[in-house]
């Protein structure tokens, strides 16, 4: 029933988009990750990945008057186009470099498992708390030592480390649907503690 | 290991994945194996300000973009055609098929309108109706002048019969010998020919003079007096006085010129080309009125034309020379034709 009435909500939303375009923020919102995720699963460099994501949805805007609803998701047409991005960027590049033909065929737009993990997985990190979100943002996006971090942050390494710790834990809890026991025993001492290494 | 080294442990393995992501994780710990998969997955995240600065872009973008009522959701080979009747553009601006099939309708329109115009005017007889330019201001007022002619002529030598028949003779603008039927002086000295005041009439002559208009037969002068064939006095011809021809007095040919009203049916305009400016009216973008007196002649035409209000720059004569072109249905009084003097009004304007 959810199910019908999102497909129902999503309809809506496009034919609204469709006639006034202010309107496609509502669906980039709805397909960001999903789109980024999948591109980044193939080109494996985030500026190329944000590239790639920022020319589909302008891509998307700009033809999104020749959408025609046959009852696919959004989604699905909006990877078609990431597909066909990827396949003509890695057919151009295949005339100076070597490309493996399996990277050509990992464009192709299907919804894989993998691929909507890592979307979630990109939602949840925005919603983790501030203070763990900056640390993952730091150590994972901008690859900073935990030195660094706890020097930005004014606080010891080892509550950047358990920050660290406890923000990868909620992630994997929430995104692999395990609980907290399969992980090494967390010390119970405040994150803000002083940790002797 | 106590547990503080885990964070120590996770945060080594990390840094080692950050180092070398292509390094397997196999050899860590199992508990800490989904963790690194999703620290793997996170060396992915997007930078934190993207989604922002992309929405925003994108937000630009669209507000730029107008608002489309009808959306085209496919595009056929035949938009390649008429791109505009497709809903398709040319380039930067989108074009709604409602505006395109509006604008085809609008021109098949004016083309219709256009087309039976031109046909109801080509299968209309040339009749050119009354415009505005003529415009019967009062009833006549004859202007004062020292040689009024309109009046006719007659004649006679006191015979005690009326004038006889006959055909009316040269005309002239002066007269030294009036007409005769019977010449009373056979052997003048010094013979001028006898003549009329009247414009040329271009009329058959014959030798028997006469007044036309007499059923009499037996040659007559008339009982008037005064030299001249007819009843009255003159050295004309008719009933008239004077030495013109027909009613009325003074010389030209009798007959009076009414006055629109009492009976008497204004003439109407059918022919009545418009002038022409003159160039130096033009140049100097001069508009205005000139009027004029005209007689409208029983045949309807325009003649005795005199400008009784002057533009000037040349439009006077320009008037003049489009008025004499003029035609009317003349003027009627119980019926019959009728010369009449009207007031004609010309304006010119430059639009």
């Amino acid at each position: 029933m959810s199910s019908v009435a999102n497909v129902a909500d999503e309809r809506l939303l496009i034919e609204a988009a469709q006639q006034d375009p202010s309107r496609f923020a509502e669906l980039y919102e709805k397909n960001f990750h999903r789109v980024y995720a999948f591109i980044a699963r193939r080109v494996h460099d985030r500026a190329e990945a944000e590239d790639l994501t920022a020319e589909v949805f302008h891509q998307a805007l700009s033809n999104l008057g020749r959408f025609e609803w046959r009852g696919v998701p959004f989604a699905a047409w909006l990877l078609r186009i990431a597909a066909n991005m990827l396949a003509d960027r890695w057919q151009r590049a295949s005339k100076i470099l070597e490309v493996p033909a399996e990277s050509l065929e990992n464009a192709d737009a299907g919804v894989d498992q993998e691929v909507e993990r890592r979307a979630m997985l990109f939602q949840l990190v925005e919603r983790l708390p501030d203070d763990q979100r900056l640390v993952i943002v730091r150590r994972f996006v901008e690859q900073k030592s935990v030195r660094e971090i706890a020097q930005e942050l004014g606080r010891t390494e080892g509550a950047v480390k358990q920050l660290q710790f406890r923000a990868l834990q909620s992630l994997r809890t929430k995104a692999l649907g395990k609980s907290d026991e399969t992980l090494p025993r967390e010390q119970t001492a405040d994150a803000g503690a002083k940790v002797k290494h | 290991m106590n547990s503080l080294s885990v964070y120590d442990e996770l945060d080594q393995a990390i840094g080692a994945m950050i180092a070398n992501p292509k390094a397997s994780s196999a050899s860590l710990e199992s508990g800490f194996a989904d963790v690194l998969r999703i620290a793997s997955d996170l060396l992915q995240l997007p930078r934190p300000d993207f989604k922002a600065r992309l929405k925003t872009e994108l937000e630009w973008v669209a507000s730029a973009r107008p608002l489309s009522s009808t959306v085209p959701l496919q595009a056929t080979a035949d938009a390649n055609i008429l791109p505009s009747l497709f809903g398709r553009d040319y380039g930067t601006y989108p074009i709604r098929r409602v505006n395109f099939a509006t604008s085809v309708g609008l021109h098949a329109a004016a083309m219709l309108v256009t087309l039976m115009g031109v046909m109801a005017f080509k299968d209309k007889p040339k009749e050119v109706q009354p415009s505005d330019y003529v415009k019967i201001l009062s009833d006549y007022v004859p202007p004062p002048g020292l040689h009024q002619m309109h009046g006719g002529g007659s004649g006679g030598d006191a015979d005690k019969q009326k004038a006889s028949t006959g055909t009316l003779l040269r005309t002239a603008s002066e007269q030294f010998t009036p007409p005769t039927v019977i010449p009373r002086n056979e052997h003048s000295r010094l013979e001028v020919e006898p003549t009329i005041i009247a414009p040329d009439l271009k009329a058959a002559t014959t030798d028997q003079v006469g007044d036309p208009l007499s059923k009499l037969m037996t040659p007559s002068n008339g009982i008037g007096v005064g030299g001249g064939i007819g009843s009255v006095s003159g050295g004309g011809i008719g009933d008239g006085r004077g030495p013109g021809y027909g009613p009325g007095s003074g010389g030209d040919f009798g007959g009076e010129i009414y006055r629109p009203g009492n009976g008497v049916i204004a003439p109407k305009v059918i022919y009545d080309p418009e002038p022409e400016y003159s160039p130096e009216a033009r140049a100097a973008k001069y508009q205005g009125t000139v009027k004029l007196w005209a007689i409208i002649g029983a045949d309807g035409r325009p003649r005795n034309l005199s400008v009784e209000r002057s533009l000037g720059m040349g439009l006077d004569e320009k008037a003049l020379e489009a008025v004499r072109t003029w035609r009317f249905h003349p003027a009627t009084k119980d019926g019959q034709p009728v010369a009449v003097q009207i007031e004609v009004e010309v304006s010119f304007h430059l639009y």
